[in-house]
């Protein structure tokens, strides 16, 4: 090197000038690199939600050429941005890299040239000192390891999810005899319309307003039944605009909470409106619930999950059903699954299936097509030799499947005309409805198609069109919408007795004990005496119509009027 | 001192002896290593049968474009006038507008083929590897879009941050020699 | 001919009725009327193998050079260069992936995992340094290692760190390496990647938290030096038992310590031991009764780390994914918390059993529990071993480089005069030679 260079090398100043420099263009840089980062996380993230919610407008109204517009040039402006703030800050940081190195070599230059010559300490090691060190340094790595024992100690004894330890209800779905003691979907436990309980009311006085524990309003009006779980009472109303689920409170009536259900985008959309006939509504399926959330269905097609505290947990649109009277088939569960019949037009158009949807989640487990076209029965899970069974009923077939996976165990054609009776299982028979026609009993321990073999048999009767039956094991009961109610033995399907009411039905009938409970849709509950022949026990009247099946917990009736839900309890 | 010479002696024969052992055991190491080890690399790759289009591929990656892109297995394909990865929840109408498209960043191009199908090509460039239209095109199409870990732009860290975030345990080590697990072939099985 | 076909036609309305019930292909692939050819499906291969081989090479060149250096040519300045060199090229250019640090995850993962094939190239990159470091000393920290190099860059005002302090610090670096090994056998993690503090440089990009950290530890490194490595560095423990080792170490002086004192305040690293005083009598004593509580302190110390370590297993545990998913289905089963994660929605839309997944939780706990205890029980080992050490009276003739702390930087060469006096002659040869 020559003379110049060398004394350029040993100018201190242009050392400290040059790290200086770098330092100050680097503070540049790390701002111009803290700004783009928040312009990015900050107003880009704002633009984009501006962006999602102008989609949603526009797919409320679509065609606006405007709006179109307004969205292509934000769109183009988020795009553009995206890309933009991405290369900025990787130029940043190569810049950023290159001005820190020049920081660093311009640092180490001038403490290269402030290198001052060695000036070793005047004190001398000496043995107290060295031991002192060393006592130190003992109780410096004795502090250190206490230190670690205690934070290991802390950290294991914070409190943790024990997965291993076998503690109660930590079953994702509930337990037989939890079912049993509630009322989690349409007809009950098994979908049967029985109840095992045995202090169930039997008459109220609605002038005195004895036995009306309470009557709270219902916001919208609709037709499917309450459910129930523990103190808590689900209800569902819907019209063209709005989709809700109620929660009462079973001892104070109280509304706790409403669920909104969105209109989803469908998989399916339909061309068409979808316009039910008004004796059906847009809710008139049924809830159902697992304990642990509760789930609806409308006749959109729009099916939501709550929790127990009213925070929807997950919702999604089948596909609009297309259904001549409108959907109405109401939900059943199994385990940890909600099963949803889906029967729609008719059976060539080869749009029907079953559907079964996680709990947790509502993403679709399986589904099965079905070859039938739309029914209003709603499908029942029931055990046969202690194995369960997923029976479903529609025009032309009476099918059964595994409710775990959807394969299908057995099939029965004796089913026909518009159907909306479900089926029941009576003493280990099958007992399936064929409205204005017959009655017919499967023996369900068959499989495929059973129509030549498993009949044990099928009896003209004058069959229902809208209840379902019920029975006992010993007698079945069917309920016709003109009112006249019939006794056949399930053994052989024999009438033993019949009787005219002389009132409308629309709600199933039910069982507790040994009577049978009969809601008009003039609603006056009917409780009759079971046995060969007919006994009523009592009458007592709502003042108001009422439509749905009502549901029977330990002590209490709830029924649902087109305008109230009530709380029916005994009179002591 | 000879008590210290011999102390020196003790000591540096354990050296000698320690010494010794390590470098055996290093040397054992390499002999099981390399019979039983790998000629190639392993690189990281998505299982698409696992992926359950969560969005973590965007964010997770250490490197601020991500490595994962979407990709498209033509086979597969069935060259639909609506496709679901294409186009959104409700398109106001069936064209190439902004606001009918499901990507973000717009990185998907529909060309016309001939009535009634429609090519959809991938721009890696602009793909940040969101998964929204895999997870439309899985839900309701056929399933020809997926996503991969690109390995022109990968950089292969030895724990992989995105494999790290994947909710369904569908990153993983793959060797070097086929490094990616196509959709519509037999590297999915 | 025609029974031919009428065979075909039932197969064709079979395949047709029975095709809804395949859910996987929705739509029929595309029906060409003019023929077009499917675009291919780009694979672009990632970086060739052979490449990898080139690394292993220029490590081993490194640590050959490095070596060289440091003991025969004892040239700070070259050492510099050739750091500056393997800073470019394992940092910036290879993005610090995969180093040797990292490895000893891949070595200990591909013990305790069968499924884990671990590419040769990994294996020389753990092997290599090891090897050299039992012939030559720390020369891997010296020159050659990415992470050394940017501490030793930035280190612009050196302070001494207090040497009573020294040991204990030195106890977090051992923990670390417990703790890495311990979730790399158990596939739970691979910790050192997912807290290198330098890495995110290297990328120019990275998580804001590690950017940040990885910041801090240089702005510390400026004054104390090379931080990571002398705390932090899980290798660097592992190098320093090899090290006390050695075939070769490095010294400070080429020939024979004249102890004028120059070097003393050299080191920026506090590697170097000073001549130790003759110790009277009374501490003589006083010093074996240290020494025998310490010795009968380290069983203590071993069952005690054995048992906070089993304490922390469970905890531990939670970094293994498997552990996380089986407590999150529990807590949402068990109704303890709201809502579901991306991973429980994954893992129910399987439609495994939670109780399948609970058992294997339970397998990957216990053994995380085991080994917790395990690496407890090390890290009080060492720590007794540290203590048991410090009691020992220990004698230094001269001034040297600490063998195990010693990372080879050679700063303290140009201190001492008989280096100068090696130059000197070097020089006086040279113009001899003239």
């Amino acid at each position: 090197m020559n003379a110049d260079t060398m004394s350029l090398f040993q100018d201190r100043r242009l050392a400290v000038r040059v790290a200086v420099v770098a330092a100050v263009f680097s503070l540049i840089v790390v701002g111009l690199l803290i700004t783009n980062y928040v312009k990015r996380t900050v107003s880009d993230a704002e633009r984009t939600a501006r962006l999602d919610a102008m989609k949603i407008v526009l797919a409320r109204a679509p065609g606006n050429q405007e709006l179109i517009t307004e969205i292509r040039e934000l769109d183009l402006t988020v795009r553009q941005n995206m890309i933009r703030r991405l290369d900025y800050s990787r130029k940043g940081a190569w810049f950023l890299l290159v001005s820190l190195v020049v920081l660093v070599a311009g640092l180490k230059w001038q403490s290269s040239l402030d290198k001052k010559p060695p000036a070793p300490q005047p004190t001398v090691q000496t043995s107290d000192r060295q031991s002192s060190l060393a006592a130190w340094s003992r109780r410096c790595v004795g502090v250190s390891v206490l230190v670690f024992l205690s934070a290991a100690l802390l950290l294991g004894i914070s409190p943790r999810i024990d997965f291993e330890q076998t503690g109660p209800a930590v079953s994702p779905y509930p337990s037989p005899e939890e079912i049993n003691r509630n009322w989690p979907y349409f007809r009950g436990p098994g979908g049967a319309g029985r109840s095992a309980h045995k202090n169930v009311p039997t008459s109220f006085d609605p002038n005195t307003g004895k036995g009306i524990l309470w009557k709270s309003p219902v916001p919208l009006l609709a037709f499917n039944s309450p459910v129930v779980w523990e103190d808590r009472v689900f209800l569902s109303g819907a019209d063209v605009n709005d989709r809700q689920v109620y929660c009462y409170d079973g001892s104070s009536g109280r509304l706790l909470w409403t669920g909104d259900v969105p209109a989803l985008p469908s998989p399916s959309p339909s061309e068409e409106e979808i316009e039910p006939m008004e004796d059906t509504g847009f809710a008139a399926p049924t809830m159902a619930t697992d304990g642990r959330r509760v789930y609806a269905i409308f006749a959109t097609g729009d099916i939501a999950a709550f929790d127990f505290n009213g925070r929807r947990v997950w919702a999604r649109n089948l596909g609009t059903p297309e259904n001549t009277y409108g959907y109405a088939s109401s939900l059943t569960m199994y385990q940890s699954l909600v099963l949803v019949q889906y029967d729609q037009a008719t059976p060539e158009d080869e749009r029907s299936k079953f559907i079964a949807l996680n709990t947790f989640t509502g993403r679709t487990v399986w589904d099965a097509n079905r070859p039938v076209g739309n029914s209003w029965t709603s499908p029942v899970v029931v055990n046969v030799a202690d194995k369960p069974q997923l029976l479903t009923v529609a025009d032309p077939w009476a099918i059964a499947y595994n409710p775990a996976d959807g394969s299908e165990i057995w099939r029965a054609d004796c089913v026909g005309g518009e159907v909306a009776s479900s089926p029941i299982d009576a003493n280990g028979l099958v007992l399936v409805i064929k409205p204005y026609e017959t009655i017919v009993a499967i023996k369900p321990d068959g499989s495929g198609d059973v129509t030549k073999t498993h009949i044990a048999w099928n009896v003209e009767a004058d069959a229902p069109d809208i209840c379902s039956p019920v029975s006992d094991g010993e007698f079945v009961f069917l309920l016709t919408t003109e009112g006249v109610i019939y006794c056949h033995k399930v053994a052989d399907g024999a009438l033993v007795w019949e009787k005219d009411l002389e009132a409308s039905f629309y709600a199933s009938p039910s069982i507790v004990g040994d009577y049978l409970y009969l809601v008009s849709s003039k609603g006056v509950m009917f409780v009759i005496e079971i046995g060969n022949e007919i006994k009523e026990l009592s009458r007592s009247k709502l003042d108001e119509k009422s439509y749905a099946s009502p549901a029977f917990v330990d002590g209490r009736i709830y029924i649902r009027g087109d305008k109230h839900l009530y709380c029916i309890t005994n009179m002591d | 001192m000879p008590e210290s010479k011999d102390k020196v002696t003790r000591r540096g024969f354990l050296r000698e002896g320690l010494w010794g052992t390590s470098l055996a055991a290093l040397g054992a190491a390499v002999g099981f290593f390399s019979a039983k080890g790998s000629k190639a690399d392993t690189v990281w790759q998505i299982d698409p049968n696992k992926c359950t289009q969560c969005g973590n591929c965007a964010t997770y990656c250490v490197l601020a474009e991500s490595a994962v892109k979407c990709v498209h297995a033509y086979a597969v394909c069935g060259y639909c006038n609506i496709c679901f990865g294409y186009f959104g929840a409700e398109p106001s109408d069936i064209n190439t507008g902004a606001e009918n498209q499901l990507c973000p960043t717009g990185a998907i191009k529909r060309t016309y083929v001939e009535d009634p199908y429609y090519e959809y090509t991938v721009d890696e460039k602009l793909c940040n590897g969101c998964g929204k239209c895999v997870k439309g095109c899985n839900t309701f199409g056929n399933g020809s879009l997926f996503l991969q870990v690109r390995h022109d732009r990968c950089v292969n860290c030895n724990e992989c941050s995105i494999a790290v975030a994947c909710p369904s345990d569908a990153f993983k080590r793959v060797s070097a020699d086929k490094p990616y697990l196509l959709k519509g072939t037999d590297d999915t099985q | 001919m025609i029974r031919l076909s009428y065979t075909t036609i039932i197969i064709a309305f079979l395949f047709c009725v029975s095709a809804p019930v395949w859910s996987v292909e929705a739509f029929p692939p595309p029906e060409f009327e003019n023929p077009h050819p499917l675009p291919e499906t780009m694979t672009p291969q990632p970086r060739q193998d052979v490449y990898e081989y080139v690394d292993v090479a220029v490590l081993l060149a490194a640590l050959a050079v490095s070596s060289y250096l440091v003991l025969s040519k004892r040239s700070r300045r070259w050492i510099f260069v050739l750091m500056i060199f393997c800073l470019v090229y394992f940092g910036f250019w290879r993005e610090g992936c995969v180093c040797p640090i990292g490895s000893i995850q891949n070595v200990t993962l591909a013990i305790f995992d069968s499924s884990y094939v671990i590419p040769v190239t990994t294996v020389a990159f753990f092997v290599l340094p090891l090897v050299f470091t039992l012939f030559f000393g720390r020369t891997f920290c010296a020159a050659v290692c990415p992470l050394g190099a940017i501490q030793d860059l930035v280190l612009l005002r050196p302070l001494s760190v207090p040497k009573w302090l020294e040991g204990a610090l030195r106890l977090c670096a051992y923990v670390y390496l417990a703790a890495a090994v311990l979730f790399a056998a158990t596939g739970s993690a691979f910790v050192i990647c997912r807290y290198d503090p330098f890495v995110s440089f290297f990328r120019l990009s990275g998580s804001l938290n590690i950017l940040v950290f990885g910041f801090c530890l240089l702005l510390i490194g400026i004054f104390v030096g090379r931080p990571y490595c002398r705390f932090l560095c899980p290798y660097g423990v592992i190098l320093r038992q090899l090290s006390r080792l050695s075939k070769r170490r490095v010294t400070i002086t080429p020939d024979e310590c004249i102890k004028c004192r120059l070097c003393e305040d050299s080191c920026p690293f506090g590697a170097i031991k000073q001549p130790t005083a003759e110790w009277p009598a009374a501490d003589y004593k006083r010093n074996k009764r240290t020494l025998a509580i310490m010795l009968v302190l380290l069983p203590v110390l071993v069952l005690l780390g054995g048992w906070a370590g089993l304490t922390l297993g469970p905890a531990a545990s939670r970094v293994h994914e498997t552990v996380r998913l089986a407590e999150r289905i529990y807590a949402e089963d068990a109704g303890l918390v709201e809502g579901t994660t991306d991973a429980s929605d994954a893992f129910r839309a399987t439609g495994t059993a939670p109780t399948a997944l609970y058992s294997e939780a339970s397998v990957i706990r216990g053994n995380i529990k085991f080994g917790s205890a395990l690496a407890g029980a090390f890290v009080a080992l060492v720590a007794g071993l540290k203590l048991i050490a410090l009691s020992r009276r220990w004698q230094t003739q001269d001034y040297e480089a600490d063998r195990a702390g010693c990372v080879a930087c050679g700063r303290c060469f140009e201190y001492c005069p008989k280096e100068h006096v090696r130059l000197g002659e070097k020089e006086q040869g040279a113009v001899n030679e003239r």
